[in-house]
């Protein structure tokens, strides 16, 4: 009896610890979907970084944003989405490894919509030239926040803090 | 008329206040403002520069007296935009520089961020390449923000205009930078093409995603 009552607690664990490891997303996606994606009415700060394996600032940035990303998560309701403006056939390949390499466990989407770039660079901000890294901020589809160039980890950690 | 005097104050004071009010609400969807990039407009007159090619000779738009407009190009040896963007920027030049508007490419990194974008590694692109039009290096890094250019590529075409070099259009060269035989839209071109046929330019500002400039003083 103390047995069974034993093997039902662990698979009731094991269950449970198997929900919440939900792998995270690594898909290819055009704006339209990623502004579905990012602008949603669930009271959860959404913060969204540009970014792509090429790009020094952005490589440079990452680790504070993974860090700052596991300090909040399941803490609050915030969720930090990695978007990648690399080549769509580079998903599997050079960003796969890079997220492997910088130990990325947030939802990475590659926005695969090169030929209107003219129309959603200034669809997320105004401000923004195309210029990456670049971050922003949204909750209930409202923009809080928008950065071109890179964040330090005090200067992310205030952004989050303000607007949770 | 003391009471009326009396009363004005009065109303003045409080729309006063309510403005202060309203100004010190939290600017909050503003603070994207802040780094609104600054350089040349549409329109504005751009001034000259002087910098040194890969000839090691030093180039001005005043050595031109016979250009009717300007392609100016902030490229640079490193970005995978601007590497994708080589080809293009050469057959700019091979199609316009005889119309009357030459590519004068501009490198705005400094090399010591980024040493593929030294002068030494500019002058081997340029001859690997072939490149027909001057290749200069924004040596002082004084020249790019100046026109405001933010990345590489970053296209600026100039028109004369009684002398004056005028800004007509800012922004990318085409739509598809990952694949030159499906572009759809040839802004650049498009530009140069209604300064030379005399018409209004339909797009005179695009934006494409690019490598930022490197600058020591943009580190925070």
């Amino acid at each position: 009896m103390k047995l069974n009552a034993l093997i039902a607690f662990v698979f009731l664990l094991s269950s449970a610890t198997h929900r919440t490891a939900i792998p995270p997303v690594r898909a290819s996606v055009n704006y339209d979907q990623l502004k579905e994606i990012i602008e949603k009415n669930d009271n959860k700060l959404y913060v969204v970084n540009f970014w792509a394996t090429w790009c020094r600032p952005c490589i440079e940035e990452l680790p504070h944003f993974v860090e700052v990303s596991s300090a909040y998560e399941n803490q609050a309701p915030f969720q930090m989405i990695l978007v990648s403006l690399d080549k769509a056939e580079l998903l599997e390949t050079d960003v796969a490894q890079m997220i492997t390499k910088l130990h990325i466990d947030n939802d990475v989407y590659l926005l695969d919509d090169n030929k209107r770039m003219n129309y959603w660079i200034s669809a997320v901000d105004s401000t923004w030239s195309g210029a990456i890294p670049a971050t922003v901020f949204y909750k209930n589809g409202q923009k809080l926040h928008f950065t071109e160039g890179q964040l330090t980890k005090e200067e992310l950690t205030a952004i989050i803090q303000q607007h949770l | 008329m003391k009471k009326i005097t009396l009363l004005l104050i009065a109303i003045t004071a409080v729309a006063l206040s309510a403005f202060k009010l309203v100004d010190s609400t939290p600017k909050i969807a503003n603070t994207t403002e802040d780094v609104a990039p600054k350089g040349y407009a549409i329109g504005d007159e751009a001034s000259d520069f002087n910098l040194k090619n890969i000839d090691d000779k030093m180039v001005s738009l005043a050595n031109y007296p016979n250009a009717k407009g300007f392609i100016i190009t902030f490229t640079c040896n490193h970005c995978p935009y601007a590497v994708a963007y080589e080809q293009r920027i050469m057959d700019l030049d091979a199609k316009y520089a005889s119309l009357g508007y030459p590519v004068i490419a501009i490198s705005p990194n400094d090399p010591a961020l980024v040493p593929e974008d030294g002068m030494d590694e500019m002058k081997k692109l340029a001859s690997t390449k072939g490149y027909t039009f001057p290749y200069l290096l924004d040596e002082k890094q004084e020249v790019y923000p100046l026109f405001g250019a933010t990345k590489t590529p970053h296209i600026f075409i100039l028109h004369k205009e009684n002398g004056k070099n005028i800004v007509k259009y800012i922004g990318a060269i085409d739509n598809n930078y990952a694949n030159p035989d499906d572009v759809t839209e040839r802004y650049a071109e498009d530009a140069v093409n209604a300064l030379i046929a005399g018409t209004d330019i339909k797009v005179t500002t695009t934006k494409a995603i690019g490598c930022s400039i490197k600058d020591s003083r943009n580190k925070k």
